[in-house]
């Protein structure tokens, strides 16, 4: 039985893939380890000698949880890496680690771009703006590449990983900085909500219906004073736009740069391979390449030892090595068995039918993952037998990626 | 019972088969397609006719059916249960012309590039009217006796966060508009998602670190908003199989075991994460918890659905 239908001995180490790049985003669906991926990575450039940023927006502790920490706070916060060095690593650069606050960035945001403090104060302090940096659709992933870019450019770090928003669709992500501008920057929104704005300047010729009707057929779902918050907030927001677009185009350019390299992360399941394809292409319709595809939580396949697999050899195997093939007795303390009056060479034979039933799972859905993304580095990493949790824990992890089969 | 002993049956008071709304969220890839799947399918056949409302980008419940994608008409999957894909713009498009009484309209004023763009800045109406959708049918949805149409409605909602966003989307919105349609609308549906009695929202989860984490703080936050917990399903569980004792003898017996011997500890490296993560759920949310067995099927399909579905039976 062979490994995935790929020569792993001629890929590059994954760092050496990655080696002068400015930002690492790690993109995949949520579940599949994307922030511990991103974590380990982080980790591995910063012990090869970078300073190096490891950024996630999850406000659900994942990336705490895998650095061994139990907060992060919305500040960039330096990890000791000395918890390695019972390992035998003796780290050369710097790792920090900070999680987004989407509503912090934005308040920080609003502060930097504001003509006047006056200006700041009444944009925080609209109804709207209140509710539209928390739940505004594409908000998350602007506020992410919005400050990535700015990460950048502080010149404090070599290079940025982001663990991306588990979003379902890649071209939330990359398309954010566009769609918010979209929404922000609308003369035509201007132009509907004109009535209200008092404004005027772009008169009714779009229309061929006058826009009070329009308004007016709106208000009779969401109610005058809704229409009125938002043209407060988009009058709020007059000159904010500038601001917005020249960051905006300038995380695209970076983005879209050789110094940008995406890491698409997923796991062997069929759902989370039909979405890294999904991403995949997505990419590649913006122009971008994908650098490198890692597969986490591999199963690895018992039958590579070979030996017996049937009950009745596996029951001449134990007697040959003089074991009992009876029932399960647990020791006091230990939990109770599940079948555990079954003869042990019985349990033996259905946990390797199940263990082989779940590697040939995961390398039918690597080999569709090869396939499609062929000339991608693919990087498996096996199934670890505990959970991460610790900076340990992440190096044996970032380790097993690097090992050929 | 001790706290790490296998969950087989849930008390009965959360009986999710006796709402009018049960909600599945939790973080991604633990399992809420497939668990919406699987309670209809146990709901279905007892006689219930089932709808399943799924809201996120992709289709998941009736590729587990081996059907092709419901697509966002009434579809149905098997005897009594059906399914339905939500998405945005169609919602949008069925609950406008619902309150205008007119298609024309509708499409004058709602289809003009202008509105759209307003509609995408004006926070959450999407979610406002996709969430809408799903509580009226659970809700509103009577045939020409008056009868509700559906004895259950299950959503398939999306992962945590954005899950915990369409949930609160009532909440969040009356707090910035009380008068007009809409906010009456707002009002009935988070009296529909408060109600205890008609609504559970479920949390899964897997026996790992980052996802029993999530389900608890997930959890939490739900109560925050006034929501009605349901139990959490830890999914993917692994029941011991073999002793210490048993398991170090086959390590030790040479290459002829070493196969069986690596299969025993993988399966008992994974049954060792059931436990402990049980157990730290089981101290989160005492006894609100359903197990659900591992399937270890070449291809996950219906079979692997109702083996699902006679598992938490006892717990439903």
């Amino acid at each position: 039985v062979t490994g995935p239908s790929l020569d792993q001995a001629r890929r590059p180490p994954l760092r050496q893939l990655l080696a002068g790049r400015k930002v690492i985003c790690c993109v995949g669906s949520g579940g599949v380890g994307k922030t511990t991926t991103s974590a380990a990575l982080a980790l591995r450039l910063a012990v090869e000698g970078q300073r190096v940023l490891v950024l996630t927006i999850d406000p659900a502790r994942r990336l705490a949880n895998a650095l061994g920490l139990s907060a992060l706070g919305n500040r960039e916060t330096p990890i000791s890496l000395h918890p390695l060095e019972p390992e035998g690593v003796h780290a050369k650069g710097t790792l920090h680690a900070m999680v987004l606050d989407l509503k912090l960035a934005w308040d920080d945001l609003i502060h930097r771009e504001a003509r006047t403090p006056e200006h700041a104060r009444q944009v925080l302090a609209n109804r709207l703006y209140q509710t539209l940096s928390t739940v505004l659709a594409g908000s998350l992933e602007y506020m992410a590449t919005e400050r990535v870019a700015e990460l950048s450019k502080s010149g404090r770090y070599d290079v940025i990983v982001l663990d991306t928003p588990p979003t379902t669709n890649a071209l939330d992500f990359l398309e954010a900085p566009d769609k918010l501008l979209d929404v922000l920057d609308n003369d035509a929104m201007r132009v509907l909500l004109g009535p209200l704005l008092k404004a005027g300047r772009f008169g009714l010729r779009f229309f061929a219906l006058p826009s009070s009707i329009v308004l007016g057929t709106l208000a009779k779902f969401t109610g005058a004073s809704f229409l009125e918050d938002v043209a407060g907030f988009l009058v709020a927001f007059e000159g904010l736009y500038d601001g917005f677009k020249r960051r905006a185009a300038e995380v695209k350019r970076l983005l879209a740069s050789p110094e940008a390299a995406f890491v698409l992360v997923t796991s062997p399941s069929p759902l989370t391979i039909e979405e890294a394809l999904f991403f995949h292409r997505t990419l590649r319709e913006s122009r971008i390449g994908t650098a490198a595809v890692v597969v986490n939580r591999v199963q690895r396949d018992p039958r590579r030892f070979g030996g017996p697999e049937q009950q009745a050899a596996l029951a001449e195997a134990l007697q040959q090595a003089r074991l009992s093939d009876g029932p399960g007795t647990p020791a006091p303390g230990e939990p109770p068995l599940d079948d555990g009056s079954a003869p042990l060479s019985q349990r033996l034979a259905r946990t390797l039918e199940e263990q082989a039933a779940l590697a040939d799972l995961d390398r039918r859905e690597i080999e569709r993952l090869a396939h499609a993304l062929s000339g991608v580095p693919l990087y498996t990493v096996p199934r670890l037998r505990k959970d991460v949790h610790d900076l340990a824990g992440l190096w044996q992890m970032e380790q097993a990626a690097e090992a050929p089969e | 019972v001790s706290a790490a002993a296998p969950a087989t049956s849930a008390p009965q008071a959360h009986a999710l088969l006796g709402k009018r709304l049960v909600v599945f969220t939790g973080k991604g890839g633990t399992g809420k397609s497939t668990l919406s799947a699987a309670l209809a399918l146990a709901a279905a056949s007892q006689g219930m006719k089932v709808l399943v409302c799924e809201v996120t980008a992709r289709e998941r419940v009736s590729e587990l059916f081996g059907s092709e994608p419901a697509g966002t008409e009434l579809r149905q999957l098997r005897p009594h249960l059906w399914a339905v894909h939500v998405r945005p713009r169609e919602a949008m498009h069925e609950y406008g012309v619902m309150k205008l009484r007119s298609e024309t309209i509708y499409n004058l004023v709602f289809e003009r590039k202008v509105v759209r763009y307003f509609l995408k800045a004006a926070p959450s109406l999407a979610e406002i009217t996709m969430l809408g959708k799903v509580c009226w049918h659970a809700a509103k949805d009577v045939d020409y006796r008056g009868q509700p149409t559906w004895d259950l409605v299950i959503l398939d909602a999306p992962a945590t966060g954005h899950g915990l966003t369409l949930l609160t989307v009532p909440e969040v919105f009356l707090g910035l508009v009380t008068e007009g349609p809409l906010a009456a609308d707002m009002t009935w549906m988070q009296a529909l998602l408060r109600d205890p009695a008609r609504t559970s929202v479920c949390v899964t989860a897997l026996p790992e670190e980052m996802p029993v984490n999530e389900a608890i703080e997930l959890r939490a936050a739900l109560q925050q908003h006034r929501l009605p917990v349901g139990p959490v399903f830890l999914n993917s569980a692994f029941a011991t199989r073999f002793t210490r004792a048993e398991r170090s003898a086959v390590a030790m017996a040479g290459p002829l075991l070493s196969a069986a011997g690596e299969a025993a500890d993988a399966h008992e490296a994974r049954a060792e994460l059931t436990f402990r993560y049980r157990a730290a759920l089981r101290e989160a949310v005492g006894e609100a918890l359903v197990e659900v067995p591992h399937q270890f099927d070449r291809h996950f399909g219906a079979a692997a659905l109702e083996r699902i579905g006679k598992a938490i039976a006892g717990s439903l």
